[in-house]
């Protein structure tokens, strides 16, 4: 996946209102539930190099009988700084630079059989697009659920077609150099 | 100009040599019915040409007197209907699809009036074949029953051989007038819909009619040494022409009824779907439906009339010395009759076979779904029985009427009633539904699994 | 296998089928298995045989060789009016289009084919009205096919093909001419129905995301299935 900027969403998750690290993880994992969970010591960190960079500020901490938490909020700055990179394009595609693609090419180079790995490779796709399309048609299945599966779907489905046309291409291409 | 002229010919013709076999259908059958058009029309106007008392080889005398030939004239005018109502169903041949291509040309950049052009000119060319056969062989028959035809002949032939093709150019031309101004709309379009009231065309053709046939009968009566009463063949033709109008109302307007009744109480589905159909599209038919409902009418009362005739003939009371000249005339009827419903049936066979082929995807996606082909068939029967009951009973009626009446009234009446008249509309109705039953054979390769494929 | 027996084996199998449209050979050698209540896309390129196999295996048309059975009957043994018969009460079908009649209003399309099966037409109009219900469609229950939108037709299509209890639903290409939100809901509808109903499915699809809402995918290359990879 390309750069993705845990700042900024922590910052996005902050601005709803004062929060502590534990809640941001338990909120992120919600809001993003096919990405990879947040671990714990990453929000940390990340909340600190917020507080460093003026971004973000302590708000207090409090126990609440069990072990101390320290509430942050974002600034004015964090505010701006948020609204900056949400309205920020993201350069498309810059650098092609995907593992399936990789393998492809190497298999080629090397000799491999690259039509066996795109046939295997396609099998694992479509049994992962079943499952995400269980999650999705689900009844009660929630917004944020059927958001974050039809991207993941989408960009499958995308991956599936380019393996697709490069089946077709390479079995043109044998035929071409066993006709020549 | 002359160039636009060549290339839109060209267009035209390569348009018709890609086409499918439907279009050849529609070619072959559209310059029939012009040729039967020509060949009638022209009959009419040799006949109209002549003046006063001659003698004629054929006919058995009917033609030599001024006061017969009227009638004779009037009657091949009157066949000109079914032929009307027989090309009105040609026309409809693959329209849907024709429709289409022409507003692709639209698009494609073509101008409104060059799209004009060429449809005119793919109905003008088959119509044009049909009426240079049909004018070859008249004159080829003409130049041997009649050794100096006159030059008012000549004028009406020449008028006629040109104005036929040019009659069906303008015809096509006209019904492409939706197509013209909203070609987006008609390149969507997937269904055949007649749309609006009669056809506009069949209300020109026989306003075209009639004002021939009274100008043929008014210059032909007027060197009658005689006249008894009111010029029959005037009244005649005006009572048709008034039953035809209403006939071509009565059979839409019974189609709608029919379909809008029986789709509320069918039980079956075969009735169900051919009274949808009905009511989705009442005039579809109503062309040909017309014409058999002119024929009932005119079938009727004539064998009532006839059986009147004959009774009167064969009594003591007529002391007639030349019976031939009678029987010929009715004989010679009864053959036009016979023709006019022939064509009429070969309409209707024709308006069922293309009324299936325009819905062949859809037929064959029924019976996919199993629908079996026997209620489809059921329906497409019933579709042609439903709206002609009412109509022909009616027609019918009319007819009955003018046989009774005439037995009431004519020669003083105390005559028996023309009961054979009445086995009339039970039999039309009959050779209808066993014309529309004709395009059954064709229902089996409609539905192919092949129709079902999108690409 | 003995008549009716269907639970050992699966519901509906189609071996070494080859059928040729003139001189193209569409189908050559395919086998294909469907499992009672499963749900089975069928994939593959335009011209792949994917069209003819259904038709194939619905009776639709009869193969020049192989053979299919269906709960332990041998359709090319059947004759023309009991394979239209097997089709009204035992298979359901929804095309790409064109298998509303345009004449008819919505409701009385879905209760056509109870008609035909004899249901009187008061109480075929209600079962339908409650299968459009199912399907989200029961606002346009009075509406002619051809005024609503492509969506909303292929759901009163699916409720057609669902409405007299089949053991088969074959949809080919049932979204193709759909947008994705509209193709989403017309699937979900489907799967949901079908799951509920334990009514199995035959869906013929080139869309992967169509094909996903199946539990198992068979890939036609050339008119035969093609290996699956194999996941190391």
């Amino acid at each position: 996946m390309a750069f993705m900027s845990t700042r900024h969403i922590l910052l996005g998750l902050l601005a709803s209102g004062p929060s502590h690290g534990y809640d941001l993880k338990r909120r992120h994992d919600e809001r993003f539930p096919q990405a990879r969970p947040l671990a714990y010591g990453q929000v940390y960190t990340t909340l600190q190099r917020l507080v460093r960079d003026g971004l973000a500020e302590v708000e207090g901490t409090d126990s609440d009988g069990g072990p101390e938490r320290t509430t942050y909020r974002a600034t004015d700055g964090g505010a701006a700084e948020l609204s900056r990179w949400a309205g920020e394009i993201a350069p498309p595609a810059p650098f092609v630079t995907n593992e399936i693609f990789a393998k492809v090419v190497v298999s080629i180079l090397s000799g491999g059989d690259p039509a066996a790995y795109l046939r295997a490779q396609r099998t694992a796709h479509m049994e992962r697009m079943r499952e995400l399309t269980t999650v999705k048609a689900a009844k009660g299945a929630d917004l944020a659920t059927v958001l974050s599966a039809d991207f993941a779907l989408n960009h499958l489905d995308a991956d599936l077609r380019w393996m697709t046309t490069t089946a077709a291409r390479l079995t043109t291409l044998t035929a071409e150099v066993d006709t020549a | 100009m002359t160039t636009t002229l060549h290339s839109d010919l060209r267009l035209a013709w390569q348009l018709t040599r890609g086409s499918d076999r439907r279009e050849w259908w529609r070619i072959t059958l559209t310059a029939t019915g012009a040729a039967l058009a020509t060949g009638l029309m022209l009959a009419a106007v040799s006949l109209a040409t002549l003046r006063g008392r001659y003698q004629v080889s054929v006919g058995a005398g009917l033609l030599n007197q001024p006061g017969t030939r009227a009638g004779v004239i009037v009657s091949l005018l009157l066949l000109l209907v079914p032929v009307l109502g027989f090309l009105g169903q040609c026309a409809r041949i693959g329209a849907v699809h024709r429709d289409r291509r022409l507003a692709v040309l639209r698009l494609a950049g073509a101008t409104p009036w060059q799209v004009r052009r060429i449809a005119a000119l793919e109905t003008g060319l088959a119509c044009l074949l049909g009426s240079a056969v049909a004018t070859v062989f008249s004159v080829l028959l003409l130049l041997r029953l009649w050794d100096h035809p006159t030059a008012p002949a000549w004028t009406g032939l020449a008028l006629i051989a040109v104005g036929v093709p040019g009659l069906g150019a303008a015809a096509g031309a006209l019904a492409l007038r939706r197509v013209v101004t909203s070609p987006l709309g008609w390149v969507r379009r997937s269904g055949p819909r007649t749309g609006r009231g009669p056809g506009l065309l069949f209300v020109a053709g026989m306003l075209l009619l009639t004002v021939a046939a009274l100008l043929a009968v008014a210059a032909t009566s007027s060197g009658a040494p005689y006249r008894p009463g009111p010029p029959p063949p005037l009244m005649v033709l005006g009572a048709v022409m008034a039953v035809g109008a209403g006939a071509i109302w009565l059979s839409g307007a019974a189609a709608r009824l029919t379909g809008r009744v029986i789709a509320a109480r069918a039980r079956s589905a075969s009735t169900l779907i051919a009274a949808e159909r009905l009511r989705d599209d009442p005039w579809a038919a109503a062309r040909t439906h017309a014409a058999v409902l002119l024929v009932t009418v005119v079938g009727t009362g004539f064998v009532g009339v006839r059986q009147m005739l004959l009774e009167v003939l064969d009594s003591p009371r007529h002391l007639s010395e030349n019976q031939s000249f009678y029987t010929t005339g009715l004989d010679l009827t009864a053959v036009a009759l016979a023709l006019a419903l022939a064509i009429t049936l070969s309409g209707l066979a024709v308006g069922t076979a293309e009324s299936l082929a325009t819905r062949r995807r859809g037929l064959a996606a029924q019976a996919a779904a199993g629908v079996p082909r026997t209620v489809l068939g059921r329906a497409l029967l019933l579709e042609t029985a439903l709206p002609l009951a009412p109509a022909v009973l009616l027609s019918g009626a009319g007819g009955a009427t003018i046989g009774f009446g005439y037995a009431l009234f004519a020669d003083g009446g105390g005559w028996s009633l023309p009961w054979t008249s009445l086995l009339v509309p039970p039999a039309v109705y009959a050779a209808c539904l066993l014309a529309a039953a004709t395009a059954l054979p064709l229902l089996r390769r409609t539905i192919r699994p092949a129709e079902l494929r999108y690409t | 296998m003995s008549i009716g027996d269907n639970t050992a084996g699966p519901l509906l199998a189609g071996r070494g089928l080859v059928k040729a449209h003139g001189r193209t050979e569409a189908l050559r050698g395919a086998s294909v298995d469907l499992r009672a209540g499963e749900i089975l896309a069928v994939t593959g390129a335009s011209g792949s045989g994917k069209s003819t196999l259904v038709h194939c295996l619905s009776g639709i048309v009869r193969p020049d060789a192989g053979s299919v059975t269906y709960a332990g009957l041998r359709l090319e043994e059947l004759p023309e009016k009991r394979l239209s018969e097997l089709r009204r009460t035992d298979f359901g079908v929804v095309f790409q289009f064109g298998q509303l009649i345009p004449e008819l209003t919505v409701l009385d399309n879905v209760a056509l084919p109870l008609m035909l099966a004899g249901t009187d037409r008061g109480r075929a109009r209600s079962a339908a009205g409650e299968w459009l219900e199912r399907f989200g469609v029961r606002g346009q229950a009075e509406l002619r096919p051809g005024e609503m939108s492509g969506g909303q037709a292929q759901r009163a299509a699916l409720a057609r093909a669902l409405v007299t209890g089949p053991k088969v639903v074959f949809a080919d290409e049932p979204t193709g001419a759909l947008d994705s939100l509209a193709s989403e809901q017309v699937m979900t509808a489907l799967v949901h129905t079908a799951r509920e109903a334990g009514t199995a499915v035959l869906l013929i699809t080139h869309d992967a995301q169509v094909a996903a809402y199946a539990d198992r995918e068979v890939q036609l290359r050339d008119g035969a299935v093609a290996p699956l990879g194999v996941t190391a």
